[in-house]
């Protein structure tokens, strides 16, 4: 799949926006699996199938909030890993 | 007060101390961060237990800054103004975490200023050597001073009036018991638990957590202002 140019508005344009990167997206996602000890090569695979839907989902949307990418990559790890998409979601209000 | 029953009071103001939770959160997240970075078990035990044992020493030094500087400036005849002050502080912060320990949204933040939280989740993600674990556990004690103030001095009252070897012991005991919760979490780490069960319970019990750390402070504060103020007092005014 190539990779499209999207906007990602960060915080509410509280600070400045950047280029979708599906490695970006792809490196979280497998650290999110791997912090509940999947095997690295399921958390590989895990993280390479949630970034494919969210890559579809972001097919028709030039710009969107991190918030947005957060919320839609969580929803489609649950299906794959639930343990990994609550920590996915919940590491940022841990302290 | 006898040995015993100033021991008891230590180990209670230890163990309120223990249910705060900003050194958990912070362990939880480094475990987390390494683990998600592939680090080798031993090394993550390593980095774990550097931290931990930085929250130990941390609380070690802060009782022992408290007592000297209680001992030196008022001896071993601490006034009863500073008790009820004490005393005070502590039922003052026993109804503040009732109300305000976590933040109202989910997970497990709480009420520390956002720029505090931000670097210890910083800290904690860049961390990947036990120097720097040991730090990060020394700082989460001095982020979390608001709370565990209290507990603390009225621990470093109640040892100022102990001999010295009680007082090694006593310090020692303060230490050890307020490390327990993260004594235990360090552990299910180590044995290779999920990090998001540990999660999972410390947030459904969260509300639990609060209201336990708060009675216990009121409890504290109730006790010693009983026994230290009022009883003073009381028998002053009998003339016994």
């Amino acid at each position: 799949m190539t990779e499209q140019r999207i906007g990602i508005v960060k915080r509410n344009g509280q600070r400045e926006s950047e280029d979708f990167s599906r490695d970006k997206l792809h490196s979280s996602l497998r650290a999110a699996c791997l912090s509940v000890r999947s095997p690295e090569g399921e958390a590989e695979s895990i993280a390479e199938k949630v970034c494919d839907k969210v890559m579809l989902w972001l097919e028709r949307r030039p710009e969107v909030t991190s918030h947005d990418l957060r919320r839609k990559a969580t929803e489609t790890l649950a299906i794959f890993h639930e343990d990994a998409a609550y920590l996915y979601q919940n590491h940022r209000v841990i302290i | 007060m006898d040995a015993l029953s100033s021991l008891a009071i230590i180990a209670f103001a230890a163990l309120i101390h223990a249910s705060f939770q900003l050194s958990v959160s912070v362990l939880t997240l480094l475990s987390g961060h390494a683990i998600g970075k592939k680090t080798a078990h031993n090394k993550l035990i390593r980095l774990t237990s550097s931290f931990v044992i930085g929250v130990g020493v941390m609380t070690l030094l802060i009782v022992s800054f408290l007592s000297y500087f209680i001992g030196q400036t008022f001896g071993s005849g601490t006034p009863l103004v500073l008790w009820a002050g004490a005393c005070g502080l502590v039922l003052g912060l026993g109804v503040a975490v009732w109300t305000f320990y976590y933040r109202r949204q989910s997970g497990t933040s709480l009420w520390l200023p956002r720029g505090l939280a931000r670097y210890l989740n910083d800290r904690s993600k860049a961390t990947t050597r036990s120097a720097e674990a040991f730090s990060l556990g020394l700082t989460s004690v001095i982020t979390e001073l608001l709370f565990i103030l209290a507990p603390m001095l009225i621990a470093a009252l109640v040892l100022v009036q102990l001999d010295s070897v009680w007082q090694i012991v006593g310090l020692v005991l303060y230490s050890l018991v307020s490390s327990l919760s993260l004594g235990i979490v360090w552990m299910l780490i180590g044995g290779g638990h999920r990090l998001s069960g540990i999660q999972k319970w410390r947030e459904q019990n969260k509300k639990f957590l609060q209201f336990a750390a708060g009675s216990g402070l009121i409890v504290l504060g109730f006790y010693v202002y009983v026994d230290q103020v009022m009883t003073a007092t009381v028998l002053a005014q009998a003339g016994l």
